[in-house]
């Protein structure tokens, strides 16, 4: 396996996000023109989906580059500079699809709740599906010159491959505020407290909901729970934001860190576990005394263990891992 | 009063938190006091969220039963809690951050008993529109947990008012 790396898990995934929300978007715009309720839907899940799957796709990129370029010195074939325009337009990309990602779980919440989306979030999800694919293909093209330098055009290959100085780019900038670099101390510690406020919220959706479905609080109908789950995803915005935040201030101690990996590999597991919710109808039918069917309380168990473990190895990060 | 800081800081227990390498000392007390947080402040701010309209379908009487879940995790970050200050407690018990954070706490309580005694426990509460008072004591619940936790997180960055070598 040594020879499996994070760089691979990248040029592995990279492809998902460019080819998944272009298939995306046409089953989502084919259900417009069809008036297919199924196919829009299908649509959203999508998008969702392939949201979930950009976060590793992202985060393994640092991982990459630390393969090309040890210590952050670039041998002669490979373009600091390619990779910074690389990860300044992924960012943008990233950034897009996530929001994406979130108006379509909107879209699917309000799909169950008035069983139509609301015409304003058609709208949004739309537009940024088209730009997102637009920024994704950019970014993806970007990306592919770094190792395919003879994909370059002339004006690019005319550039000095090694610098003297060390280029910087959107997110590095970013990330420099971020970490303080710039005089400004507060703002790590800010987005500390956010994320600890959006764990709260998160945790409590996914605790009231999983242990109402357990048996746990009956009284308490499953038709108005689900009103509950925004604020949760809302939470989980709030800590998503954060954490970029902390990964584009200090790369270096999340993209090597074994438990940052297992962290973002149970984000995904714990999506493709929300989805499920989003999409069983049998759970959301269960009266305010009834038993939930086994299945769902399957799933329940299955979802706090994911967010408990999520919250396990983001704490372990500086314990077990090599993070502050 | 210094004295008997460093004596509760190098008591056996205490060394034993702050230096054993091991993950079941500091981390996982650390640990414990964020999942105690999300477990107190989560169900807290659930409740405080529902008073102010959010999920109007959610009934608020049943939510008196999600209260031993609150209490676990309250429990817990009074342990785990107490545990973290002994094992600094030159620097903790010496941070004024720390005792906005107890001021916080201590509020955060007063205002959960009144939501729980006036609000949770009215028989009508599912019935009746909910009074303003209720509105009032679910933002001030709020604005106290949100209180806490940024005094909490502070901690880590705010220097104690006297330094003790």
């Amino acid at each position: 396996m040594e020879s499996l790396n994070l760089a691979h898990a990248h040029l592995l995934l990279n492809h998902l996000p460019t080819i998944g929300f272009a298939i995306a978007l046409f089953v989502y715009i084919g259900g417009f023109f069809t008036t297919s309720d199924s196919l829009r839907k299908a649509g959203l899940v999508l998008f969702f989906l392939v949201a979930v799957m950009a976060i590793p796709t992202y985060v393994t990129g640092g991982a990459a580059e630390r393969t090309l370029c040890p210590e952050m010195k670039c041998p002669p074939d490979v373009s600091a500079q390619l990779i910074r325009n690389h990860e300044d337009l992924a960012l943008l990309a990233f950034v897009l699809m996530e929001t994406t990602g979130f108006f379509a779980w909107l879209a699917l919440w309000q799909l169950r709740k008035s069983s139509q989306i609301a015409g304003w979030n058609w709208t949004v999800v739309l537009l940024f599906s088209i730009v997102s694919v637009g920024a994704m293909a950019l970014a993806a093209g970007e990306g592919s010159e770094i190792r395919h330098p003879e994909l370059l055009d002339a004006a690019e290959a005319s550039l000095p491959v090694v610098g003297e100085s060390e280029p910087t780019g959107i997110a590095k900038s970013i990330g420099a505020v971020v970490a303080g670099n710039t005089g400004i101390g507060w703002i790590w510690p800010a987005a500390e407290t956010v994320h600890f406020i959006g764990l709260c919220m998160l945790f409590i959706t996914v605790l009231v909901v999983d242990l109402r479905l357990l048996g746990m609080a009956k009284g308490l109908s499953f038709k108005s729970l689900y009103q509950l789950l925004p604020l949760g995803m809302l939470g989980f915005l709030l800590n998503f934001i954060t954490g970029m935040l902390f990964f584009l201030a200090a790369p270096g101690q999340y993209v090597n860190n074994v438990e940052f990996h297992r962290k973002v590999v149970l984000i995904v597991l714990a999506g493709i576990n929300v989805l499920y919710f989003m999409l069983v109808d049998e759970t959301w039918a269960v009266g305010p005394d009834d038993e939930a069917p086994m299945r769902t309380k399957i799933a329940a168990v299955l979802a706090i263990f994911l967010w408990i473990g999520i919250l396990y190895y983001g704490h372990m990060l500086p314990f077990l891992g090599n993070a502050f | 009063m210094i004295e008997f800081l460093k004596w509760l800081e190098n008591t056996g227990f205490s060394t034993w938190i702050r230096e054993s390498p091991s993950i079941f000392a500091f981390p996982t007390i650390l640990l414990l006091h964020t999942v105690g947080m999300a477990l107190c402040v989560g169900i807290s701010a659930g409740i405080n969220f529902r008073i102010l309209g959010f999920a109007p379908g959610l009934r608020l009487s049943p939510m008196n039963k999600l209260f031993p879940i609150l209490w676990l995790g309250f429990w817990m970050n009074a342990i785990t809690g107490t545990m973290l200050v002994m094992q600094d407690a030159t620097n903790k018990l010496t941070n004024l951050d720390f005792f906005i954070k107890m001021i916080f706490i201590a509020l955060a309580l007063v205002v959960l008993r009144r939501i729980r005694n006036r609000v949770l426990s009215n028989p009508q509460v599912d019935s009746t529109p909910l009074s303003s008072d209720a509105r009032a004591l679910a933002y001030l619940s709020l604005l106290f947990w949100i209180g806490a936790i940024t005094c909490g997180r502070l901690l880590a960055y705010v220097s104690p008012l006297i330094e003790v070598t």
